[in-house]
């Protein structure tokens, strides 16, 4: 009976200490890995509007399949027209740069180029060139703040920040406050702080469909900048899991084709 | 029954349609193939001028035509230009197949034939490796890719492994570049005669190979060509003396050469560094002042963005193998009729050489030069600022280059800039300076 006692005290003492609670980085391992592919196609539209409303659109095809430990991903412009044939290919590495080559229709080459700017406008938009890669989880310190129903959903928010400068520098925020639906492990909601702390942009991911491994896409997203009023939309106009696209296709040998 | 044989005709020709365009559906094999035809093209009004000797070097309208097809591994491709307008006082209408070819494609093999643009090499601006291509140095636009001019060749490139390609290009036909150096004032009596091209023949054709390792921390080519290069030097064709002054004309004259080539970039950090080096294999060169000594040309660079300015800074060099100093003739007897023409006859000599020298950098037996390039984004990259700085510290020689372009919709973008040219007395670009350096202005709307 004493011996029951201990171990119920022992229990709640590590219930409540978070021991056997999921922390604030194996939430985030997981709402990483709900929405990950070793291998996908789409096309997306991207959608940029200005404080005043006026509206550039860019499409882009874009392939991704994982070889080994390498997430090799390459981007296609489709529209507009002046950029079309623009073709940007990625290794995606898990702890160091990724190489990306870029081949730009005018120069007739393939060139290298630095891939340390994550933190720059993607294609000029509000989303970063870090928002189209999975995050390196090990630049981030994380923490649970609260839990909170957002559009019906029972969400963890989580703040995660950036361990030093240079990852600040590299990802264009200081820290990132993320709401994770408990059930599913998506995210629905993100907000980015700039370096002074200030609120910065928010992105929305909605319309997420279960695919057929299990999985799960958000086909329209959306990022507003609170600090100059911009905004940027995502849409998935075409997706498939998978691709039968050879490896010899994520090569920059293959960039101009 | 007329009646309803027609409409038998109309239902078999939609299900032959249905058909038809259900077919051309599944032969689509993945998203990020591109679609089977495509058209696009432009259409842009250029204004180049304000130099010393033309108000108007280049005022054309073009209407570019851009079209792809691709059916399995058949695939075409056509540039075709339309242009009209005044190119250094001269009214022209001009219709160029800027790239017209043909081939097939696959994962690991390609092979193309008909006109080609190949641009070879990892630096900025200044590639020794890059030999195939000829360019029309006096088409002035915004853009100075719009100089390439494309070559007759069959063009193949096996892919040996994800990181290891090969690829063999046979030019059977010479294309020369286009400089256009009877604009210059090189004197009284000095002129330019029909060029002295190689008989088209399978010897004279050109030969070009590259080996290409694409890895993760580092590309590295190792290329060879053999054949006549775009960028040919000048003979004395005639002088003529029946008037007292001499009159020189000088006649286009492309040499043989062969080149064996290397070329690499290498990230470390945030910084690219991009080499390429040339040796460059020449006969003759003492007997035909056309013919540039052997050399070696290497370019070294670094690339990295500073505060968003992305900043490329560029060491080109030029070592000159069995280097002599050409030698000021002297007259020996200035009362000695035969003397004199002698000694005129080695001074056009001497001019020419020394000319065709300045013109392959080889006026001294090293030659430095050094390369800046500037670009930044503004305004969600709907403006765009460059810089391109040139200065020649062995010949003086400086060309700056500004342009600033601005994205006025997705379709409509404007270019305003200028081409400035400098150096000391009958250097190659005080010679080109009242010519070249003017300001330019472009407006170009795609489709």
């Amino acid at each position: 009976m004493k011996i029951k006692n201990i171990l119920t005290v022992v229990s709640l003492i590590f219930a409540t200490s978070g021991i056997f609670a999921q922390t604030a980085r194996e939430i985030s391992d997981k709402a990483s890995n709900a929405i990950d592919f070793e291998a996908m196609e789409m096309v997306l539209t991207l959608k940029i509007l200005d404080a005043k409303g006026r509206e550039r659109v860019r499409q882009v095809t874009t392939a991704s399949k994982k070889y080994g430990e390498t997430n090799k991903t390459i981007m296609k412009i489709t529209a507009p027209a002046d950029v079309k044939g623009t073709a940007v290919l990625i290794y995606d590495y898990e702890n160091r740069d990724d190489d990306m080559w870029i081949y730009m229709p005018a120069l007739r080459k393939t060139r290298r180029i630095i891939s340390s700017e994550k933190g720059k406008g993607f294609m000029s938009s509000e989303f970063t060139n870090a928002d189209m890669s999975k995050p390196n989880m090990n630049d981030f310190n994380y923490k649970i703040l609260s839990s909170e129903t957002f559009n019906g959903h029972p969400c963890w928010i989580i703040e995660t920040s950036c361990k030093n400068e240079d990852i600040e520098d590299e990802n264009g925020y200081s820290q990132r406050v993320t709401w994770i639906e408990k059930e599913t492990y998506l995210c629905h909601k993100i907000e980015f702080y700039d370096f002074a702390a200030e609120l910065y942009k928010i992105q929305f991911m909605e319309q997420y469909k279960k695919l057929s491994n299990g999985k799960y896409f958000a086909f329209y997203m959306k990022m507003e900048n609170r600090q100059n009023g911009r905004k940027s939309v995502i849409i998935i106009d075409k997706f498939q899991i998978g691709s039968n696209l050879s490896e010899s296709t994520f090569t920059p040998a293959m960039l101009d084709k | 029954m007329k009646f309803k044989t027609t409409d038998m005709i109309k239902q078999w020709s939609l299900m032959i349609m249905l058909c038809l365009i259900a077919g051309t559906e599944s032969r689509g094999q993945g998203l990020l193939e591109s679609s089977q035809a495509e058209f696009n093209g432009f259409v842009r009004g250029s204004a180049f001028g304000g130099s010393e000797l033309y108000d108007y070097s280049a005022l054309f309208g073009e209407f570019c035509l851009q079209s792809k097809f691709s059916q399995g591994k058949t695939y075409l491709y056509a540039d075709l230009r339309f242009r009209g307008g005044v190119n250094f006082d001269e009214e022209y209408v001009k219709y160029q197949l800027r790239e017209v070819y043909a081939g097939y494609q696959s994962d690991k093999f390609d092979l193309f034939l008909g006109n080609q643009i190949v641009v070879w090499g990892r630096t900025d601006g200044f590639n020794p490796t890059n030999n195939i291509t000829p360019n029309d140095y006096f088409f002035l636009t915004s853009d100075m890719d719009d100089q390439k001019l494309s070559n007759f060749m069959l063009r193949m490139k096996y892919r040996i492994s994800s990181v290891i390609d090969i690829e063999l290009i046979g030019i059977p036909v010479y294309s020369p570049s286009d400089y256009r150096f009877d604009l210059f004032d090189l004197g009284d009596g000095v002129s330019f005669g029909e060029a002295t091209l190689p008989e088209k023949s399978f010897g004279n054709g050109s030969l070009a190979t590259r080996l290409n390792f694409e890895f993760s921390k580092a590309g590295v080519s190792v290329s060879y060509f053999r054949g006549y290069d775009p960028f040919y030097g000048f003979n004395v064709q005639s002088v003529d003396f029946t008037t007292g002054v001499p009159v020189i004309i000088n006649s286009a004259t492309p040499y043989l050469k062969n080149t064996i080539g290397l070329d690499f970039d290498l990230p470390v950090s945030s910084w690219i560094l991009r080499g390429e080096a040339a040796y460059n294999i020449t006969d003759d060169y003492e007997k035909n002042m056309h013919i540039p000594n052997p050399d070696i040309a290497y370019v070294f660079g670094i690339e990295h963005n500073f505060g968003g300015v992305t900043t490329i800074l560029q060491y080109v060099g030029k070592q000159t193998l069995d280097f002599t100093k050409l030698q000021l003739p002297v007259l020996t007897d200035p009362s000695d009729p035969l003397a004199q023409i002698q000694y005129a006859n080695e001074m056009i000599e001497y001019e020419s050489t020394l000319f065709n020298r300045k013109m392959f950098y080889q006026q001294e037996k090293t030659n430095h030069a050094i390369v800046l390039l500037l670009s930044k984004a503004f305004a969600y990259d709907t403006w765009n600022i460059e810089v391109g700085g040139y200065y020649n510290i062995t010949s003086e020689e400086l060309m700056i280059r500004p342009k600033i372009t601005w994205k006025i919709t997705d379709a409509l973008a404007a270019s305003l800039g200028g081409n400035y040219m400098t150096g000391p007395d009958n250097s190659i670009f005080n010679y080109s300076s009242p010519v070249l350096s003017g300001v330019f202005v472009e407006l170009k709307a795609t489709f």
